[in-house]
């Protein structure tokens, strides 16, 4: 296994190389590609001053060579041996403990590492909390369609699973935005950044005016929470149903009211019966473990909206409320399309499990068909999920692109476009470099953890 | 694969499978109703009069105004009516009509010679004045590129709100009518579709072909290269080759056909690999063929099946993709498209619902639709599914 790492490890380097390459041939050879006219123009110079800047850049990035030296003066500048470089852009004596270093961003005249070191976090956050939101919700409804194939639930989902995977990201962003986040509508969420500005000096979590107000936000949050979750485990169906839709309706008539004030109009009958009509359907569904979540997060949002009714006065939200109130539309935005995706492999992988010759033993053993599901065929359906989740991260890494542009989030995605276009050579070659090795790892995590799954497979 | 050797019959086998899923009928019906859309999108909506009688002359401006490319798509079209009454093997028709759309581009861009200077405030003055004797205006009587200047109070209207004329779906900041760049925005999406998945795919089928017949060292680079353009986000290489090589359709197209052709690669190689030592190859290399002849005519045709159904998904990413590059605010400079105007919705100061739903919608439509064919395809050309396996 330790040899099978290394090699990999060593197989990415060349992978590395060429992804660079790749990109640098692109900047390149495109018109007017890297030169310093692109950095000095626009500014209105006198000639001599133009001259001077432009002597100035190319000694500093050395932009006047040909591109070949130039790719190879990046690489000795990146790898941790090779030889050092002088103030003045000339090469230095070889040596052994030179350090990688990425360079200095044009257009910032910052080191591109620190540059990374702001914003690469802020896209982690985001990928790595889509990640495990889309691996448990697609589980769930995987499994649920499959066990009923061909029933109401398998069909429905079917349906809506593809139309949220061919549904733009940022159709949705922008849709998110205009109506849950713009002043003409319902302004619940924030509409750009990740933090306001005040909540940095806040409190970590929220602060109430005095215990009682703490009391009964306690209890009115664990009342109606746990009352909804009982009764998504335990109520029948019918009467789930029923619930659901009433309460929908009632959260329905509530939205209406933010907008347009208590006097009942169309738009209230509209979203009343368009609320009924959601949670009366969620009620419903056959996943218990779907229902329980669903019935928990409605639950917690009732018992808040309760307990400000009842008169719990907050005085700040805090920190940890405003940093999650600022993920949740991007967040979502960003994981619904994997999560279609993957609910729809998650199906088709357990659907070919559960006919398979080993499952059809189990039943004839006498096994029951939850152990055969579980016990079974779950873990070998999980294998496909695997092997896809080594895509995911590239994909998610895309979609931040775009979900970073129209959240106005300081990410490496929202860097990614402005170094390009702004062709700001050393950070184009630094975002590729980052993120080719995330999606390299993403490959080799994904190869371990098949070999973890499935003891058929070893690498020795 | 499948028994069947000769490929016509598998070909009319899976275009019937296909055909009984609902799924895919509506789908197609979409497709089928945007091509339409796409190609008379200058007599649909335009603010030059279909047919018009001034001072007792009669003219229609807006056949007069026709570019090449109008004539192109017009000309595509009736060469595919004519073709479809023409017996023979539909490969063969295929490369009639593809032969008939060059001999089209020549004789277009040669002859159309319309006028560039538009005034779209003429016919409004002629109409006024009460100079017009007949007028046929098209259905949305306004083009993608008529701001209404002579309204002087054009900019963004709800749909239905402005007063004295008609826009079905609004106006954008600039106050151009939203259907007509809608429907003229068709053209972008549905070229940037099929072109770029065409570059795509003999991209893809030559590099794979190659790997999979050669397998060896051959294989091994090529699988290399394969994971160096898997291994680069597609939206960041697609977004450095936008800003560093200009913006116009068909290099987006050949931008987005050479960014996306790794995973066809992958199915070609895949399928070439289990090819190659059948039966038939070994008896086509035995015969001394010629190497093009033995992978495009004789392994080819064997190994498309699972080439179709990409090709299905990478029409619908195709599009989004353009629409993607187009809302960051990296695509065409000029013409609409769909991505385009959804960026218009976030670029103004406040939310204007039709600017992102209506192109939003169209995009969405879209990609379901070429989605809703390719998951029919899979399963039409697949064995495991027709079998049915209980669970």
């Amino acid at each position: 296994m330790l040899v099978y790492l290394l090699r990999r490890i060593l197989l990415m380097v060349p992978t590395l190389f060429g992804i660079t390459l790749v990109v640098f041939v692109v900047m390149a050879a495109a018109p007017g590609g890297l030169s310093v006219q692109s950095l000095v123009d626009g500014s209105n110079l006198e000639p001599e001053t133009r001259r001077a800047l432009e002597d100035y850049y190319n000694r500093l990035y050395g932009l006047d060579q040909p591109a070949p030296v130039q790719y190879l003066r990046w690489l000795n500048n990146i790898s941790p041996i090779g030889f050092e470089r002088t103030a003045d852009g000339s090469l230095g004596p070889f040596s052994l403990w030179k350090g990688p270093d990425l360079g200095t961003s044009f257009r910032y005249g910052r080191p591109v590492i620190d540059l990374l070191a702001e914003r690469l976090p802020i896209t982690l956050l985001l990928n790595l909390l889509s990640i495990p939101l889309i691996y448990a919700v697609s589980i769930a409804i995987g499994v649920q369609a499959a066990r009923a194939r061909g029933g109401r639930f398998d069909v429905g989902s079917n349906i809506v699973l593809l139309g949220l995977w061919s549904m733009p990201t940022m159709l949705a962003g922008v849709l998110f935005i205009g109506f849950f986040a713009s002043e003409q509508y319902w302004r619940w969420f924030p509409t750009a950044g990740l933090v306001r500005r005040e909540a940095v000096d806040q409190t970590f979590l929220p602060w109430l005016a005095g215990p009682q107000d703490v009391l009964w936000l306690v209890a009115l949050v664990a009342l109606a929470t746990s009352l909804l979750v009982w009764a998504a485990v335990a109520a029948p169906r019918g009467l789930r149903r029923a619930g659901g839709a009433a309460l929908g309706a009632a959260l329905g008539f509530l939205m209406a009211a933010d907008l347009q004030g208590a006097a009942p109009g169309l738009l209230h009958g509209a979203l009343a019966v368009a609320g009924a009509g959601a949670l009366g359907l969620a009620a419903g569904l056959p996943s218990t473990a779907l229902r329980v979540a669903l019935a928990g997060a409605v639950g917690v949002g009732v018992g808040v909206g309760l307990a400000r009714l009842a008169g719990a006065e907050f005085v700040q939200g805090g920190y940890l409320f405003d940093r999650a109130w600022h993920l949740v539309l991007p967040v979502v935005a960003m994981s619904y399309g994997g999560l279609a995706f993957l609910a729809k492999l998650t199906r088709s992988s357990l659907l070919e499990n559960l006919a398979a010759d080993y499952a059809r033993t189990a039943r004839a053993k006498g096994v029951d068909e939850e152990t055969v599901l579980w016990r079974h065929v779950f873990r070998n359906s999980l294998l496909p999920l695997i092997t896809v989740s080594a895509g995911l991260l590239p994909s998610l890494l895309a979609g931040s692109v775009i979900i970073e542009s129209i959240f106005s989030i300081d990410g490496m995605g929202k860097l990614a476009v402005e170094a390009v276009q702004t062709r700001d050579r050393e950070l184009v070659l630094s975002v590729t470099l980052i993120s080719g090795l995330l999606t390299l790892a993403g490959y080799l995590l994904a190869d371990i953890a098949y070999a973890i799954a499935d003891p058929r497979v070893s690498y020795d | 694969m499948t028994e069947v050797t000769a490929p016509r019959p598998w070909g009319r086998q899976v275009l019937a499978a296909l055909l009984r899923r609902a799924s895919a009928r509506l789908g197609l019906a979409w497709i089928g109703f945007l091509v339409l859309i796409a190609i008379f999108a200058p007599l649909l909506a335009n603010t030059h009069p279909l047919y018009m009688v001034v001072d007792g002359q009669a003219s229609s401006p807006a056949l007069a105004r026709l570019e090449a490319l109008d004539w192109l798509w017009m000309g595509g079209f009736g060469l595919a009516l004519v073709l479809r009454l023409v017996p023979g093997p539909f490969v063969k028709r295929f490369g009639l009509w593809l032969l008939g759309l060059a001999g089209t581009a020549a004789l277009a861009y040669g002859l159309a010679a319309p006028q560039t200077l538009t005034v779209y405030e003429r016919y409004r003055e002629l109409e006024a004045s009460g100079r017009i004797e007949a007028l046929v205006r098209a259905p949305i009587p306004y083009s993608p590129k008529d701001y209404l200047r002579d309204f002087g109070d054009t900019g963004i209207e709800a749909p239905l709100a402005a007063s004295g004329r008609t826009h079905w779906l609004g106006t954008e900041e600039n106050g151009a009518d939203v259907a007509s760049r809608m429907i003229h925005a068709t053209r972008v999406a549905l070229g940037i579709g099929f072109i770029a998945t065409g570059i795509a795919i003999v991209i893809g089928i030559v590099v794979g072909g190659l790997m999979g017949y050669f397998s060896g060292v051959v294989d091994m680079i090529g699988m290399r290269l394969v994971e160096i353009f898997e291994a680069i986000p597609t939206l960041f290489l697609l977004l450095t080759f936008v800003a560093f090589f200009g913006r116009s359709i068909y290099m987006m197209m050949v931008i987005i056909g050479i960014t996306s052709w790794s995973g066809y690669a992958r199915f070609v190689r895949a399928e070439f690999l289990k090819l190659r030592d059948q039966d038939f190859v070994q008896a086509a290399v035995a015969c001394g063929l010629p190497l093009p002849s033995i992978l495009f005519r004789h392994m080819l045709p064997n190994g498309l099946a699972p080439l179709l159904v990409a090709a299905s998904f990478g029409v619908a990413s195709a599009i989004l993709a353009e629409a993607t590059l187009s809302f960051l605010g990296l695509g065409l400079v000029d013409d609409p498209s769909w991505g385009q105007m959804l960026n218009q919705a976030v670029q103004s100061s406040s939310f204007n619902w039709w600017l992102a739903v209506f192109p939003g919608g169209a995009i969405f439509l879209t990609v379901f639709a070429y989605n809703l064919v390719g998951e029919a395809l899979r399963d039409a050309v697949d064995p495991h599914t027709q079998r049915g396996g209980a669970a």
